[in-house]
């Protein structure tokens, strides 16, 4: 796997005009994408992980309710700063996006191949013709029985997993070298969730692309990514390879999220582990270390000043002040109360 | 998609009959006997009574309705005493005016409608936005007759810039027949646009913050395509229920419209025979203005099922 | 026993604390939009005006001045007069009972009616066929033209107006009803509470109909101000209330044949239109933003 990395996102932070103020829902976040990986961004809801994702692509309204900050670094140029056009080409183009419910997702009043060619006939100088017969290749390439047929449906005459494989047909229709992924299987049964996440696996070796694949499920995570970013209430609170993740997580956070997977073996009659509290509101973001309101291992320090993201290790970065004592299991952890 | 017309056209049949029920009874409690009418005050007993045997007016009344239905069915209306021509032809020769204005009216209506709603969803929180819906208030709250007057006032009393009262046919002079028309389109459709355009923002207010829309413009869509494209044609549903409601209204605030610039549609046929108690006339001139309503609720409802694939496909 | 019944009076009080918070938060947040309680502002004006206003003024709406016709607002006659001499602000002041009283009564009467047969239509399948089958023969009906076949039918007068302006609008309540009532009557609470023998009244009255009110009452403003403007429309065209009681509508009519030498006398009246319709729209329209928890504001 390359080292080289594909698209860089440094100090981006995302603001919000709402009818209670500006909210800051990505506040500070930085990574790479590196060639050829599938880079997993995992985080409860409202963490900011779809927030951050889109905000690559600059999707929202940037009139009236959008601010950003920071960089994102794609062949050496700023996305953040790019014009309008050079956006529109990009688009589709290198970097592609598909999102959770393919139902909605979907527009229902075009057939799907008027919705793929589409893509097509915005990137690419072909014809019409041609763009059908491409957009079929894509529909087999995905998985699809039977896509000369399949072309001329609408959205809601097919199955959910279909549905989703249209979508990647879609998305990988011009070749992109990014693939931005938002929870493409949470919306769908586990069984087909299975088989699209074998059919990204197949479609990233054959295409080379990279993947940044978003989602809330640490089972999907261990399956299929290869570096993994976990996020809290808008900032990047650990970061490491996939296998370093699972067997010594470094943040509190992290590891309540493992902790509570639920068990298939072990002792039954053991309580399931939660994390305590919620949540905090992003109208109330808490002072210092933003996890510190629901950490067992929180003191005076935490809560009072913010830790930044160091590195702790080989692929490894992590956001907390205790992360050493912590990581050994918690027996040696000394409260430092100020 | 022919079984779905098919449907929509069966449902019209007992609405058509109390359509028609609900005319004739009507006409039929206005007091006032049409023979004496008819004849006036010099008529003798004997004649009144001679006319009434001529026009039936003695049969049960359910034997009149029936026979006035027959007559509708095969396209005759009944005869009008006072101008001195079938019912038919007085509608026909009044249809022009009031076709012409009602559409000149509705297409007023949609073209700065529809435009100004896009505007004002894409610019949402703006000053644009915000004057939009003071602009779209006002529209609703002025009755169009009112419209009309105070627009005669100003363009044509004050200004003398338009005629305020007259009608000119299209065949004789198009530039003519549309400055006659001007004023009173704008008075009836002023309103309308309000609607339409209140109706066009918040359809594409919703439709803008859909998943497909974000879709499209994550595929690198133009700006203006989504629009366009992607989000008008979605939008376009409750924009068209609204543009049928509001063209039934029009025609029949062409009525009172009419009356105001003297224009001689069959609004303004309609108020004369009431107040000559032409019954004939009346019913019939009532019956197709509701028939002419209904007809195109039913065109409406067909063209759903053309934009939206989903309507035409569940009644597969 | 006492417990049950100590527990039955608990639960009344707590019933009672509970709805006067909704009535509490209702009214605070009829408050919180400035445009609402600017339409219920217009409103209360209108209603001052049109019963207050008698005593402010000197003249007879009916009495006749032909020295003084057709002259411009003056310090004698505020608003002018028309072209019979009649001073025009008595005559706009009449002519606003006329409207509220119209308006009022075709709200309520089809507020009544409207509720009644939606509720049963709701409930009785038979009743449903026959009476929903008519109210949409008659709402086929262009407003403007039922109401005036049957003012020919019955004669101009106010009562007719309001009983005409009744019967064009009762259809679109008792729909409206209708269908609201059908999504409560499909709630499971309403089996519960017919398995234990409530009778059809009982459950459709006490159940049923309070779910109703807030669409309602939403409806009921705006045929308030729809009745205000068709009643001013039959009077316009002389089919409505008679001469030469002033309504706005046939001062309006006045106005016409003089207006290219007396404006005022179409103007002041216009006014008045624009003002009730206005405010009747914003409260209708704030009263739906308020009491209908299903309309969401995309505003």
């Amino acid at each position: 796997m390359d080292n080289t990395p594909v698209l860089q996102v440094k100090e981006l932070r995302t603001h919000f005009k709402t009818e209670r103020g500006k909210v800051t829902a990505v506040d500070g976040v930085s990574f790479s994408l590196n060639e050829g990986e599938i880079l997993g961004i995992v985080g409860e809801s409202g963490c900011g992980k779809s927030v951050t994702s889109q905000s690559i692509l600059r999707l929202f309204d940037e009139k009236y309710l959008t601010a950003y900050e920071g960089e994102i670094i794609f062949r050496g140029k700023n996305l953040l700063k790019a014009s309008n056009a050079e956006m529109e080409k990009l688009r589709g183009n290198n970097i592609s996006m598909i999102f959770q419910d393919p139902l909605s997702s979907l527009n229902p009043v075009f057939t799907i191949g008027q919705q793929i060619t589409e893509a097509i006939l915005l990137h690419e100088k072909t014809t019409k013709k041609e763009a059908y017969q491409k957009a079929i290749e894509m529909l087999k390439l995905t998985g699809i029985p039977a896509p000369e047929k399949r072309i001329n449906e609408y959205p809601h005459e097919l199955s959910g997993g279909m549905r989703q494989r249209v979508m990647i047909a879609m998305a990988l229709a011009c070749k992109p070298r990014v693939l931005i992924a938002d929870e493409p299987t949470t919306a769908l049964d586990v069984t087909i969730q299975a088989q699209i996440l074998e059919l990204m696996l197949e479609l990233k070796k054959e295409t080379g692309m990279a993947i940044i694949f978003i989602t809330h499920d640490l089972g999907v995570v261990a399956e299929i990514c290869s570096r993994v970013a976990v996020m809290y209430l808008g900032q990047i609170v650990e970061e490491a390879d996939i296998n370093n993740l699972f067997e010594s997580p470094n943040h509190p956070y992290t590891m309540g999220l493992i902790k509570s997977i639920p068990q298939l073996d072990g002792d039954r009659k053991k309580e399931l582990n939660v994390i305590p509290g919620t949540v905090p509101s992003l109208n109330n973001v808490p002072k210092g270390c933003r996890f510190a309101t629901r950490c067992e291992f929180a003191d005076s320090k935490c809560q009072e000043e913010m830790p930044e993201l160091i590195t702790c290790g080989e692929n490894r970065k992590v956001r907390c002040w205790h992360y050493e004592t912590i990581k050994t299991g918690g027996e040696n952890f000394v409260f430092t109360n100020n | 998609m022919k079984e779905f017309i098919l449907k929509r056209l069966l449902a019209l049949i007992p609405i058509l009959f109390i359509v028609s029920l609900v005319v004739f009874l009507i006409i039929h409690m206005t007091p006032g006997d049409p023979a004496h009418v008819i004849l006036g005050e010099t008529a003798t007993e004997e004649q009144i009574e001679n006319l009434r045997q001529q026009l039936g007016l003695n049969k049960p009344i359910y034997e009149q309705y029936f026979s006035w239905i027959g007559g509708v069915i095969t396209g005759d209306l009944g005869y009008s005493y006072f101008m001195k021509m079938s019912v038919s032809s007085a509608l026909l020769e009044h249809l022009g005016p009031t076709v012409s204005l009602s559409l000149l009216a509705e297409l007023i209506a949609i073209f700065i409608g529809i435009p100004l709603g896009i505007l004002a969803a894409k610019h949402k929180g703006s000053v644009l936005d915000q004057s939009f819906m003071g602009f779209s208030l006002m529209g609703i709250s002025i009755p169009s007759f009112l419209l009309g007057l105070l627009l005669i006032l100003f363009f044509g009393v004050q200004l003398k810039l338009l005629p305020v009262a007259g009608y000119v046919p299209l065949n004789e002079n198009i530039g003519s027949h549309l400055k006659y028309l001007i004023l009173p389109a704008f008075s009836l459709g002023i309103m309308q646009a309000a609607l339409i355009a209140r109706m066009t923002r918040s359809s594409m207010l919703d439709v803008l913050n859909t998943n497909y829309v974000k879709t499209a413009l994550s595929k690198g869509v133009k700006q203006r395509n989504i629009v366009l494209k992607h989000a008008l044609r979605n939008a376009f549903l409750p924009i068209l229920t609204v543009i049928g409601q509001t063209f039934g209204v029009l025609i029949t605030g062409a009525a009172v419209i009419e009356t105001v610039f003297n224009i001689p549609g069959i609004g303004q046929l309609i108020i004369n025979s009431i107040e000559r108690r032409d019954f004939s006339t009346i019913q019939g001139a009532i019956l197709f203005m509701t028939l002419a309503y209904v007809m195109i609720n039913l065109i409406i409802d067909l063209l759903y099922g053309v934009i939206d694939p989903r309507v035409r496909l569940s009644h597969k | 026993m006492e417990t049950v019944r100590q527990s039955n009076i608990e639960m009344a009080d707590v019933k009672n604390d509970l709805k006067k918070k909704q009535r509490q938060i209702i009214i605070r947040r009829i408050f919180s939009s400035k445009l609402t309680v600017t339409g219920f502002a217009m409103i209360i004006f209108l209603a001052v005006l049109a019963y207050l206003g008698p005593l402010f003024v000197q003249y007879n709406p009916l009495e006749m001045d032909t020295v003084n016709r057709m002259k411009g607002p003056t310090a004698e006659h505020l608003l002018g007069t028309d072209n019979f001499g009649r001073d025009l602000l008595a005559r706009i002041i009449y002519g606003s009972q006329v409207s509220l009283k119209v308006g009022g009564f075709v709200a309520v009467i089809t507020a009544i009616c409207g509720m009644i047969i939606g509720l049963y239509s709701s409930y009785y399948k038979g009743l449903d066929n026959i009476l929903m089958r008519i109210c949409d023969g008659l709402m086929s009906f262009p407003a403007i033209l039922l109401a005036i076949a049957i003012m020919a039918a019955l004669g101009p007068s106010i009562n007719n107006v309001i009983i005409s302006l009744s019967i064009v609008y009762t259809p679109q309540v008792a729909r409206i009803v209708r269908s609201v009532a059908i999504v409560i009557r499909e709630q499971t609470y309403i089996e519960a509470i017919k398995s234990q023998g409530a009778s059809a009244f009982r459950i459709i009255w006490k159940h049923i109909a309070p779910n109703t009110l807030s669409p309602l009452i939403v409806q009921a403003t705006f045929i308030f101000a729809n009745a205000i403007i068709v009643e001013a429309a039959l009077s316009f065209l002389g089919a409505g209330v008679p001469a030469p009681e002033p309504s706005w509508g046939n001062i309006l009519y006045d106005g016409k044949l003089v207006i290219f030498n007396a404006w005022w006398v179409t103007v002041f009246p216009g006014i008045c239109i624009i003002l009730a319709t206005l405010g009747l729209n914003l409260a209708g329209d704030g009263l739906r933003d308020i009491l209908d928890p299903n309309f969401q504001k995309s505003k």
